[in-house]
């Protein structure tokens, strides 16, 4: 609310000049005034000699004797005036300059009218549009209040006989109420390796005996090979990436909340998987689950997701089916964009360069939190299908930009996505993607890349 | 407007995780040191324009990789296709300066038929205390291998503009001299948008000026 510094410094500079030179020489022209000072109109036109007389009275009370009175003037005139003007305007010529004609002097003096009226105008709507936005939180966070209580009075007590019902995949596809969604997510994960709690504790209890016994990092490694020694330094890897794991919330960090438990689920996995190990990306997936879940089923539900197979072949670095699946993306995305797949092929943007990061991270890292646990729901709901959609509704959404750019801007922009993602404009553009190309849908293209592959040659492509 | 620039280089970044990457280019290219920074999955990009004579522009796209041994097999795609490389480890951290043999193998065995031009970078040389490396030995190294070795601190700015100047000078040389020439897909080197007839400093400055109107 209070006026901007530099508008009261100009404004106690231009009066205390005004009232010297008003003492100095008699007729001189106003000069500059402050938008929000002009007195309010009494006739049609005003000829100099009255305005000459108006500016007389006012900088005789804003004289060197007063220095208060521009201020308090400033916000006297500030409550009627638009609180975002800050302009000055020339109401007259300067006296070194032949005076206005009457008709121009109209002609301006409407003018800043039609300014300020356009400004209160502004005003006004956006005041009816925070009101608006306030109405629409109120209703979301009601309708979060109504969905959570289906989502834990009929959907969850039935889950079984329920979760493939129209009205619950329609439900889910709006994004699960956080309460539940931990809960949700662990049903739709679901438990294929048959983890218990007790194998958890044993996991973590070996990962703890190993932290204690690896001395710090050894000194003399030359002669080992590559391979071992990368999974000896995935434990120090995970201590050093875990404060780099949403930093700006500031709860993985060392002395944060949950620093704790990220280590032991990162720890407990290496222990669990030590053919797949830490790598870098799942500490994302990690944290995004114990925001959700308690410890132990966080770890189930980590572990499940991890098995699943496309988080193996991108965690294992399977990187021949990893080109399997970039293929499959590519045959949707020339289905879906024709347009934006030609200039991302004549820029030789391959998929790669952006999807290594979303499908790694599950969007956690690229998108705004919120949104990437409504990517999450539906990848709950939908499988490693929905994570590519994902994929081409964000090209979809972004179509028209992405086409004016070059290469380099292009993967600046999908590795670093806005920060302001409009999550219902996102997800109706995903709605418009179609799965289906030529009849065949995700996994079958998959799987037909896959043969292909095979009986072409085992040796990678790039 | 794009500003007008003689050549584009292809820079990659490469080395141990946790070496301090992704800081030493976000320092040259935001002038900013991040306290905090994700770790780097996949790769990343970056990109700047470098004045190395007056009025002759060089825009750098710069590569920065994820560093842990897993995402080699990704990140050795991307060697064939830049001209310059920045070989990262920390001076307090010596494994990732042992490991400097295993990157060089790595990218000289990707990088066919091209080559890359690679510097060696002695990063976080604020940390005086906590030395491991040798300024003496990490220039043996790097002698051995015909590489220039140079110290740089993201956190304090010391010799980040340096080594990313020097590194693309040395490749400009080469590209003046014909020892590295521009080729239809590779995108390692490419020519700009300055006119053909343009050849003297002085002509180029014109022409930037020109864009500047």
């Amino acid at each position: 609310m209070a006026a901007p510094s530099f508008l009261l410094y100009i404004d106690r500079s231009l009066f205390a000049r005004r009232g010297k030179d008003s003492r100095a020489v008699e007729k001189r022209d106003p000069g500059w005034k402050l938008f929000g000072k002009v007195p309010p109109r009494e006739g049609t036109i005003k000829d100099p000699k009255r305005i000459q007389k108006e500016y007389e009275t006012k900088s005789s009370r804003a004289g060197p004797g007063n220095l208060t009175s521009p201020r308090q003037g400033v916000r006297k005139n500030l409550d009627f005036e638009p609180l975002s003007t800050t302009a000055l305007i020339l109401e007259d010529r300067p006296a070194n300059l032949p005076a206005k004609p009457a008709e121009e002097a109209q002609k301006h003096r409407q003018q800043y009218e039609e300014m300020v009226a356009q400004a209160k105008k502004r005003e006004l709507k956006d005041a009816q549009k925070r009101r608006k936005q306030l109405e629409d939180r109120c209703k979301l966070e009601e309708s979060i209040g109504t969905a959570a209580q289906t989502w834990n009075q009929e959907i969850l007590p039935n889950w079984s006989t329920v979760c493939t019902s129209r009205r619950v995949r329609d439900l889910w596809w709006q994004g699960i109420p956080p309460s539940v969604r931990g809960k949700v997510w662990s049903l739709a994960v679901g438990n294929e390796l048959n983890i218990t709690h007790e194998l958890y504790n044993i996991c973590l209890a070996r990962a703890k005996e190993k932290w204690k016994t690896t001395p710090a990092p050894a000194i003399d490694t030359e002669t080992e090979d590559a391979d071992s020694s990368d999974r000896e330094s995935s434990l120090e890897l995970i201590k050093l990436d875990i404060s780099r794991t949403f930093p700006h919330l500031c709860i993985f960090q060392q002395g944060g909340p949950y620093h704790d438990v990220l280590h032991s689920i990162l720890g407990a996995y290496t222990c669990y998987r030590p053919d797949v190990g830490y790598v870098q990306g799942m500490s994302f997936i990690a944290a995004v689950l114990i925001l959700n879940l308690d410890t132990a089923d966080a770890f189930i539900a980590f572990a499940n997701l991890l098995n699943k197979p496309c988080q193996m072949a991108f965690f294992r670095v399977d990187h021949s089916l990893m080109l399997t699946y970039f293929s499959a993306f590519e045959v949707f995305f020339e289905e879906n964009l024709p347009k934006l797949f030609a200039h991302f092929k004549k820029n030789n943007l391959t998929p790669d360069i952006y999807l290594i990061d979303w499908i790694f991270t599950l969007y956690s890292k690229s998108l705004p939190l919120d949104l990437a646990c409504r990517v999450w729901d539906v990848f709950c709901r939908d499988g490693e299908e929905f994570l590519f959609r994902t994929a081409l509704g964000l090209l979809r959404l972004y179509q028209d930009v992405l086409t004016c750019m070059d290469f380099i801007h292009m993967a600046q922009f999908l590795t670093r996505l806005p920060d302001l993602i409009p999550s219902e404009q996102l997800f109706q553009h995903i709605a418009a993607v179609h799965m289906t190309s030529r009849n065949r849908k995700w996994a079958q293209v998959l799987q037909a890349l896959q043969k292909d592959q095979e009986r072409r040659s085992p040796v990678l492509k790039r | 407007m794009e500003t007008i620039w003689l050549y584009q280089f292809r820079l990659i970044v490469i080395g141990d995780s946790t070496v301090g990457k992704s800081c030493l280019i976000r320092r040259f290219t935001e002038g900013r040191f991040a306290q905090v920074s994700d770790p780097t999955v996949g790769v990343d990009f970056f990109s700047r324009l470098v004045e190395i004579e007056p009025g002759k522009r060089i825009k750098l796209q710069i590569w920065d990789t994820a560093g842990q041994e897993r995402f080699r097999s990704i990140t050795r795609a991307y060697y064939r296709n830049s001209v310059g490389g920045l070989l990262l480890f920390d001076i307090t951290n010596r494994r990732s300066f042992q490991n400097v043999h295993n990157w060089l193998e790595e990218a000289q065995s990707h990088v066919q038929p091209h080559s890359i031009v690679f510097l060696l970078v002695g990063h976080k040389c604020d940390l005086e205390a906590q030395r491991q490396v040798t300024q003496q030995e990490a220039e043996k190294l790097a002698g051995a291998f015909g590489m220039r070795y140079v110290e740089t601190s993201a956190r304090d700015a010391i010799n980040v503009e340096k080594a990313f100047v020097d590194l693309t000078r040395t490749i400009f040389d080469l590209v003046r001299n014909g020892d590295i020439k521009i080729q239809d897909g590779w995108e390692g080197v490419k020519s700009g948008f300055v006119p053909n007839t343009v050849h003297s400093s002085e002509e180029v400055a014109k022409g930037n000026r020109q864009c500047y109107c």
